[in-house]
């Protein structure tokens, strides 16, 4: 039996196959939905709208429907492109949520660890370079090799949660903003940017100039704005002419080559038992995802918390290369702009 | 992250107030005995004519918590289809139900209701191996003598306790959906732009409204339909070393690899770990000869992998897995196969005509090409049929 809300339901099975889209795609999306399901039943009276109110109830009908299920059709500006994006959002960090993910645990880990050094990059780049990134299966108690790391960057990169640059820098996808930014803002609050327009997270616009003004903004907000304004919003100086002479937020923040020491969470100070700190202090966040080094047996991960053994002596080895440069970048962490 | 039990479904949703169960028991006390979980509570309430207010309140609880238990089981089953993996009913008793596993058909229903409302899903029960056999072979009399001696209860053979999920919308609908729309394809093509890669191995798109292919690896979709074609074609079972040989006609050697799209975490993998997989994702399936029957629907996990030493590779057979019964299906399987075959003969054709009779005969060549045409459905026929012959007869439908 065809009906009128099958527009909806395959609408939604569309988006699942494609994970992110932006709104002119969608758009076409239902409208060729609405195609579908008259092609199956030429007697329903149903008719496709192209007017942004008509989408706009769309969308919201899509959420009264999913909201039970703790999902939500959720938007956000592209940070580069200025389009807006729409992805199907798990909103419930639940046990059940740990299973949605074909990645295995050790894949999640790293990617966490990519992530962080990519919020926590100097100089609010909010980008690494693809040898700090390799770098980071040092941090993995499970040994990865960089062979293999490359290859599951990659496909973290086609899957769209993170974004490689023209110059090789991974940086987070809207896709990764959208579904993780409670994450994010619980995880590095320090870190998170607001856009002084838009009041959106910001990893890639810009800064004002101006020593201590706090205004971050998204290269489309900027844009937007100085149609009609001259002057930071925040600390009314005036700003200069072009917009590339203001500060970046983002990869242009940072040259190539520049030092990017390895940097953790962790505020305290660098002595002996800061390593051991740090890796509890990883291991309560792992939890949060799935934890389990083994994941292809199918077997039932109980809570997902038991304990990670360290395997192999390489990457003990590994860690204590490390040490000395991580001391150093917890000590002079988060020094970044010096204005 | 802490699932929220009864407990706090109750804290949230109404004021405080007793517990259900001390609410109730006064009521019943009598039939009850000491330590009962929500499920008994719920059925029996919907039974009982005459509640007082304090025990609809109760009644409401439950009702909410069987609808929170549903919204948990769709997205269990949503992120475990998205993994392909199938999904037991031993999972959703631990991972969604926790303490009142007994509530399963309840749940189940409510789930479905949701699904089929909100998705156009729905989740289907696979059969298990033992009843499907039977199924084909007909065996009235054989299942009768069976239950009359009680060695296998019908219902427990039916259901392998395994669920997948399914679209419930109308074919014309799938089909529609499946196909390539020009304005589509062009956005889809533009969304894809702005990550400024386009490399080979990444997943292609056709703009079609069910993006078939970019959530799959189509190249190892194809080996797997490739084996289920072959076994389907071999009478429905063949021995490992048949398939391994028919693999490597194919150009997939015993130590070859499957390539995998830059979604994956893996370049390619070993043909035997695919294998592997696909036995897990309950694609095919791999018995020891002669042992059909005595495994059953009740198979525990699925073999880790499909390394053993050669002489035992030699009594292994290879079956199609429930889950392609349930799927592709039979028929789908044997209607691409001859659709394929009777395609690549009008091919061949057309190209002989082409090298035999040269440019003066061309004219003649396009008007036996239409006569092919109006011959095709017979020769689709011809093939279909010699492929159920095959196969040993009866093609199933999706099941």
């Amino acid at each position: 039996m065809v009906s009128s809300n099958d527009v909806q339901r395959l609408f939604l099975q569309g988006v699942f196959s494609r994970g992110i889209l932006s709104f002119k795609h969608a758009q076409v999306l239902w409208e060729k939905c609405f195609e579908a399901i008259q092609a199956a039943d030429p007697t329903l009276d149903i008719r496709f709208s192209d007017k942004r109110e008509d989408w706009d109830r769309f969308v919201a009908n899509i959420n009264i429907s999913l909201n039970c299920l703790d999902l939500e059709f959720r938007h956000l500006t592209d940070e580069q492109t200025g389009r807006e994006m729409y992805a199907l959002v798990n909103s419930k960090d639940d046990e059940i949520a740990q299973m949605a993910t074909d990645y295995t645990p050790v894949e999640i880990a790293y990617f966490k660890a990519v992530v962080e050094q990519i919020m926590l990059a100097p100089h609010e780049a909010y980008s690494v370079s693809s040898l700090v990134a390799l770098r980071e299966v040092n941090s993995l108690k499970t040994n990865m090799t960089k062979a293999q790391a490359e290859i599951v960057l990659g496909s973290f990169v086609a899957k769209g949660w993170l974004l490689k640059s023209r110059r090789g820098r991974y940086s987070l996808s809207t896709r990764t903003l959208l579904e993780l930014l409670p994450y994010l803002n619980s995880t590095y609050p320090e870190e998170c940017l607001e856009c002084v327009i838009c009041q959106e997270i910001v990893t890639h616009g810009v800064a004002c100039s101006t020593p201590n003004c706090k205004a971050r903004l998204h290269y489309h907000c900027c844009r937007k704005y100085r149609h009609r304004n001259a002057k930071c919003p925040s600390c009314s100086q005036d700003w200069p002419q072009d917009l590339k002479s203001m500060t970046p937020v983002g990869e242009d923040a940072i040259k190539d080559g520049e030092d990017e020491g390895r940097r953790t969470r962790r505020k305290s100070t660098a002595d002996g038992s800061g390593d051991e700190d740090e890796d509890e202090d990883e291991d309560d966040d792992d939890d949060e995802m799935a934890e389990e080094p083994t994941q292809t047996q199918s077997q039932p991960e109980g809570k997902g918390k038991k304990k990670k053994v360290p395997t192999d002596m390489e990457v003990d080895e590994d860690d204590e290369d490390e040490a000395p440069e991580q001391t150093q970048a917890n000590g002079r962490r988060r020094s970044t702009r010096t204005r | 992250m802490a699932r929220a039990g009864p407990s706090r479904t109750q804290r949230s949703q109404r004021a405080p107030q007793p517990s259900q169960s001390q609410s109730q028991r006064p009521v019943r006390g009598g039939r009850r005995v000491a330590v009962e979980d929500d499920e008994d509570e719920n059925t029996g309430e919907h039974d009982d004519p005459d509640m007082d207010i304090d025990e609809s309140q109760g009644r409401g609880d439950a009702d909410a918590e069987l609808d929170r238990k549903a919204s948990d089981l769709v997205r269990f089953a949503l992120f475990m289809e998205h993994k392909r993996t199938l999904i037991r009913r031993e999972d959703i008793s631990k991972k969604v139900l926790g303490s009142n596993s007994r509530s399963f058909n309840p749940v189940l229903e409510r789930a479905q209701k949701l699904l089929r409302k909100t998705f156009a899903m729905e989740l289907v029960e696979l059969q298990a191996r033992n009843y499907r056999e039977q199924d084909v072979a007909a065996g009235d009399d054989l299942q009768e003598a069976r239950n009359a001696t009680g060695v296998k209860k019908k219902t427990a053979a039916a259901g392998s306790k395994t669920y997948i999920l399914r679209s419930t919308l109308d074919p014309i609908i799938i089909e529609h959906a499946a196909r390539t729309d020009e304005r589509l394809y062009e956005e889809q093509i533009a969304d894809g732009q702005e990550d400024g890669e386009d490399d080979d191995d990444m997943a292609r798109c056709y703009g079609s409204i069910i993006s078939w292919s970019s959530s799959d690896q189509l190249g190892a979709m194809g080996v797997l339909h490739t084996i289920l074609a072959l076994i389907l074609a071999n009478g429905r079972s063949m021995s490992d070393l048949d398939l391994r040989a028919n693999l490597k006609r194919l150009g997939l050697s015993s130590t070859g690899s499957v390539s995998m799209n830059a979604q994956s975490t893996h370049k390619s993998l070993p043909i035997d770990t695919y294998l592997g997989q696909l036995m897990k994702q309950g694609y095919i399936d791999r018995i020891k000869q002669g042992e059909t029957k005595a495994t059953g629907g009740k198979r525990g996990r699925a073999p880790a992998a499909t390394q053993g030493n050669p002489d035992e590779n030699q009594a292994l057979e290879w079956h199609w897995g429930h889950r392609s019964y349930s799927e592709i299906g039979e028929q789908a399987v044997a209607t691409f196969v001859a659709e394929f075959m009777v395609e690549r003969n009008r091919d061949n054709d057309a190209e002989d005509d082409d090298d035999e009779d040269g440019r003066a005969a061309q004219g003649r060549g396009k008007g036996r090409a239409k006569q092919a045409d109006g011959g095709g459905d017979k020769k689709l026929k011809t093939v279909y049929g010699a492929i159920e012959r095959a196969a040993g007869g009866n093609l199933s439908k999706i099941k």
